[in-house]
């Protein structure tokens, strides 16, 4: 029997190969957009994952309120804490500390291998990190290869790159900065990609500086902790001890009220307001948002799957009332059509996997190229598609089997079942739906093509083309020569200005303090600072409202500050700040100008209240401006007077407005996502709607041929058809305004600066998808309206 | 084996009824060739379909085999279907995408026949029809008496007790109508199939063994064919 279904099906297939191919290469794409969306949710939700004792793994994170309402959050904890907490807490099996440090190394030259010198990240960390998180250790062990002072571990790559071998590594030494050598005592195998920790050289903790450093003060954060619980010890078990724990170490009526809270590991990689080491975070609601519009692509690849199926039933009421009277069952019906659907399933969903397979490396750019995605890279791809099968099927065949099971033998065979049998309401009511999908999809596209080009140009308040920003040694003897560098790169022809500074206007790298103006109290909120030079503002463009820039000194002496940092301390009037006397890190100075708002972070945010001085001590950037035309060649002259100059470091640049886009790879990811998806549900929808009318002109092939007859054009005929059409789309937009309004406007409130929400968008949907029903419409219509009107009058 | 009592059929519109059938009553015994004759819209095909289970009275009774159609499940009246009707169309209905050999095979796999009988029985079948040359045709590569015969065949191989015919050769020249009658008659007398056609055709009624004539939904005549 099944045999002879399928049989049956393949030849119903052949037998309307142009349904066929529509219905296929349309559930194709879907699937396809599914698959895709599915690979990349997977590999967000894999993160952080496979450790022994993942359940019980926390990271304890700070975060401080302000009597000003805001309150800020780290991802790092004061350095004497996981010590403290380790006593304090017996809740906890083990305490680990971790920093994360720059640092310049370097490998000597091995026989047959040239000397290493990079810049990279250096973990500090102690060895109960290693017990917290299981790693297969290729030598050593953490116990033994991490707790002496000049240790270091080096991941499997790592060890392979920097000794040719990771088994000649051990006992090697590698020399970190310039001044201290570590030797290898062990060797991990590397974190895979999806982790929120990419340790290549970790070491030992009591090789870090600071290890002893007391203050409960100050928090980086690249200081952060981990956790392991008891066994049978929750959350809830730790709100007490954290109790006493804060009132212990930290003073009553701090003007930022400290806390702590413990974070689980497997909401690291998803979660909103903490960083990590990896640096890539993917919060849950941009997961789900996804996941909806997965959700939506196959709801309209299905819609157009039941449109064609239930229009293409009439052909086939004969064969059911045939096998009707032949003893078939209703039941044995559906599954007779139920199976057909998945045929046509399955071959979709090969398509869809070549599809996805040919799509991987654009998505793999988009995301940066710094992950990879396969198909059929974990086996659970297969329960999805499996899955996905099922539901499609089932999803997308159920109404037609049912509609078509249930004809009448009598009328089947009578060939008086009626050609709108199937319910030609509920087709329309489909192709609203997927036309409101279209218009919610166009909608959300267009006003986040419209927030990014916003961005792109809006006057952030300084200027970022032909700046390149380059890290510098800030060590004592680098120091000194800060002055000789400065004036051979000036002299470097392109070269327009350099200033020396902490983070160019807009940075990630951010310092927040406290401080005091005019008073010997504390502000009741936090100051955002800014170490520059006296060519800090003509190398940034930075305007000033009055007073003048700073002038040159290697200390701090006078402060330049912001309108915003005016407008919160009651200042009306910028002239009467200045003179007034600011302390800030213990030093104190008169204003001397107020610089008028730029935005210091992205738009997202609001500008914070900003003080711009000198201190040559915490210089770790100069920024150089240039003519456009020659940046190339200028920057390669730097680069050899960088390295003269600071033979012992790493040159490396960044162009200012590069590194500013990175604020909003999210945003752009999203648009191209948006764009992409837009684009599979439009075309998706166009097939369905092709479908549609072609179905009912063939419906009214002898009403067409009989007011033709009567006298009616082709235009007019094509009229009529197109009406009913437009009816539905209007009516699919209408219903698609309000959601659509709903989701961009909550989406726009994610930026403190943004563009208006105009009726623009919600038009051009409109004309959009007017625009293409016209056109796939009249398509159709016309070949009906010119056709023979004998042909037609002749069928009956 | 089949018993009617009171058959009516009508359709009300705005009250009023429109009979199509009225007051039929009449039975039919295993092993008759029963011709049901009439002009069109008399209500041949109506009364057809009703014998057919295809539709149902709007009043009367209708015993088939001893049992109450009217109270008949689904389920049951499959059962019929399956082991004790079989149909024969005026346009063959044959499946299109079936070739002759599936087409005559498709009656077994809902029996739930074993596949080795299965092929015994169209092999059977096609041998007795000769159609063995063209059991791997589809039905719009044969002549419309050669798809009748196939239609014929479909409804035999299940091997039914009663035959429902509707027009049979209505679609078909004499030739072929003739060649059809006579598989009829030979089947109903060889083999005691009960058979039941509608026809229009006076010359094909007399190959049966009774006529039953309607007008305007009445039976007008009920005759035996002399021979």
């Amino acid at each position: 029997m099944f045999k002879l279904n399928l049989k049956i099906a393949i030849r119903n297939l052949w037998k309307y190969k142009g349904y066929t191919a529509i219905n296929i290469f349309g559930l194709s794409i879907g699937l396809a957009s599914c698959i895709l969306i599915f690979i990349f949710v997977r590999y967000h939700l894999s993160f952080d994952k496979d450790y022994k004792n993942e359940d019980r793994i926390y990271r304890v994170v700070s975060s401080w309120k302000y009597p000003d309402g805001n309150d800020s959050k780290s991802q790092g904890v004061p350095l004497p804490l996981p010590a403290a907490m380790r006593t304090d807490f017996s809740q906890f099996e083990k305490v680990a500390a971790i920093q994360q440090g720059v640092g310049i190394v370097k490998v000597k030259a091995l026989p047959g291998k040239a000397e290493i010198k990079v810049s990279s990240y250096v973990y500090y960390a102690e060895p109960s990190f290693f017990e917290i998180f299981d790693h297969q250790w290729l030598a050593g062990n953490p116990n033994q290869s991490l707790s002496a002072p000049n240790t270091v571990v080096l991941s499997e790559e790592t060890a392979n790159t920097y000794f040719g071998d990771w088994r000649k590594a051990l006992g090697n030494s590698i020399t970190l900065d310039n001044e201290r050598d570590f030797k290898v005592t062990g060797v991990i195998k590397d974190n895979p990609q999806n982790s929120s920790f990419p340790l290549k050289i970790i070491v030992s903790y009591a090789s870090f500086v600071s290890k002893n450093d007391k203050s409960w003060k100050s928090v980086s954060s690249n200081s952060e902790c981990y956790v392991l619980l008891k066994k049978g010890v929750s959350q809830n078990d730790l709100i007490k001890p954290l109790e006493q724990f804060l009132k212990k170490y930290y003073v009553e009526n701090s003007v930022g009220k400290e806390f702590h809270h413990f974070q689980a590991l497997k909401d690291i990689h998803h979660s909103d307001d903490y960083g990590n080491f990896a640096q890539q975070n993917t919060p849950y609601k941009q997961i789900i948002g996804l996941a909806i519009i997965g959700l939506f692509l196959l709801l309209t690849a299905c819609i157009n799957f039941i449109n064609l199926a239930t229009a293409q039933a009439v052909s086939r009421s004969k064969e059911v009332g045939v096998r009707k009277v032949m003893g078939s069952r209703r039941k044995q019906l559906i599954w007779q059509f139920l199976s057909e659907t998945t045929l046509i399933t399955v071959i979709a969903l090969l398509l869809a996997c070549v599809f996805s397979e040919l799509a991987l490396p654009k998505m793999e750019n988009l995301f940066g190229g710094n992950v990879s995605f396969s198909l059929f890279g974990h086996p659970v791809i297969f329960v999805f598609l499996f899955g996905l099968l099922i539901l499609v099927s089932f999803l997308a065949g159920i109404y037609p089997a049912l509609i078509m099971s249930g004809f009448s033998p009598a009328l089947a065979i009578k060939n008086k079942i009626a050609a709108n049998a199937g319910g030609v309401g509920l087709r329309k009511t489909l192709v609203v739906v997927q036309f409101a999908i279209t218009a919610v999809l166009i909608v959300s596209t267009l006003v986040v093509i419209k927030q990014m080009s916003y961005i792109r140009n809006k006057s952030l308040g300084f200027d970022t083309k032909a700046i390149a920003l380059v890290g510098i040694p800030s060590d004592s003897v680098s120091r000194i020569r800060y002055n000789s560098f400065q004036e051979r790169v000036l002299a470097v022809p392109g070269v327009k200005t350099i200033s020396f500074c902490s983070a160019p206007p807009s940075s990630g790298n951010n310092n927040q303090t406290s401080f005091t103006y005019n008073s010997s109290k504390d502000a009741d909120f936090q100051l955002n600072i800014k170490i520059a030079d006296e060519n800090y503002f003509k190398t940034f463009g930075l305007q000033l409202v009055t007073g003048r820039t700073l002038s040159k000194s290697d200390t701090t002496k006078e402060f330049v500050v912001n309108e915003t940092l005016l407008r919160k301390l009651n200042v009306k009037n910028p002239n009467e700040a200045i003179g007034k006397i600011m302390k800030v890190w213990g030093q104190s100075g008169p204003i001397v100008g107020v610089v008028k708002d730029f935005n210091n972070y992205s738009l997202h945010e609001e500008i914070s209240p900003i003080a711009i001085f000198s201190r040559k001590s915490r210089v770790s950037t100069i920024a150089i401006r240039m003519e456009l035309t020659e940046m190339t060649a200028a920057l390669k002259n730097v680069e050899q007077i960088f390295n003269t100059t600071f033979p012992d470091s790493v040159y490396e640049n960044e162009f200012f407005d590069e590194s500013l886009k990175n604020y909003y790879e999210t945003e752009q990811i999203m648009g191209t996502l948006f764009k992409v998806f837009a684009g599979v549900v439009i075309f998706i929808s166009f097939i369905g709607l092709f479908g549609l009318i072609s179905f009912v002109a063939t419906q009214r092939t002898k009403e067409i041929a009989i007011r033709k007859v009567l006298g009616a054009s082709n235009l007019e005929l094509i009229k009529m058809l197109n009406s009913s059409f437009l009816w539905m789309v209007l009516i699919a937009n209408m219903a698609a305004w309000p959601i659509a309004y709903i989701f961009v406007s909550n989406w726009l409130t994610t930026f403190q600066y943004r563009t208006a929400l105009d009726i623009w968008p919600f038009v051009i949907a409109m004309v959009t998808s007017m625009t293409i029903t016209i056109v796939t419409v009249s398509l159709r219509s016309y070949r009906a309206a010119k056709a023979n009107t004998i042909d037609a009058l002749k069928y009956e | 084996m089949i018993e009617l009592k009171n058959i009516e059929k009508y359709y009300a519109n705005k009250g009023v009824k429109s009979y199509i059938l009225r007051h039929v009553t009449t039975s039919i015994k295993q092993g008759e060739f029963v011709s049901i004759m009439g002009p069109s819209g008399a209500g041949k095909s109506t009364l057809l379909n009703i014998l057919g289970m295809l539709e149902e009275a709007t009043y009367g009774e209708y015993h088939f085999m001893g049992e109450d159609v009217t109270a008949m499940n689904e389920r049951k009246r499959i059962e019929l279907y399956r082991n004790h009707i079989g149909f024969v169309f005026q346009a063959y209905h044959l499946i299109d995408e079936m070739t002759v050999a599936e087409n005559i095979e498709a009656p077994l796999l809902y029996k739930k026949i074993p596949g080795a009988e299965r092929k015994s029985r169209i092999a059977d079948v096609l041998d007795r029809f000769n159609m063995v040359a063209k059991k791997d045709l589809f039905p719009n590569q044969l002549s419309g008496g050669q798809q009748q015969l196939v239609g014929i065949a479909r409804a035999l191989v299940a091997q039914p007790s009663i035959i429902l015919a509707d027009e049979p050769t209505g679609n078909l020249q004499s030739a072929q109508s003739e060649q059809i009658m006579d598989l009829f008659r030979k089947l109903n007398q060889e083999e005691n199939i009960t058979i039941l056609q509608v026809t229009h055709s006076e010359k094909n009624a007399q190959f049966g063994n009774r006529i039953l004539t309607i007008e305007d939904g009445v039976i007008k005549e009920d005759v035996s064919v002399s021979k």
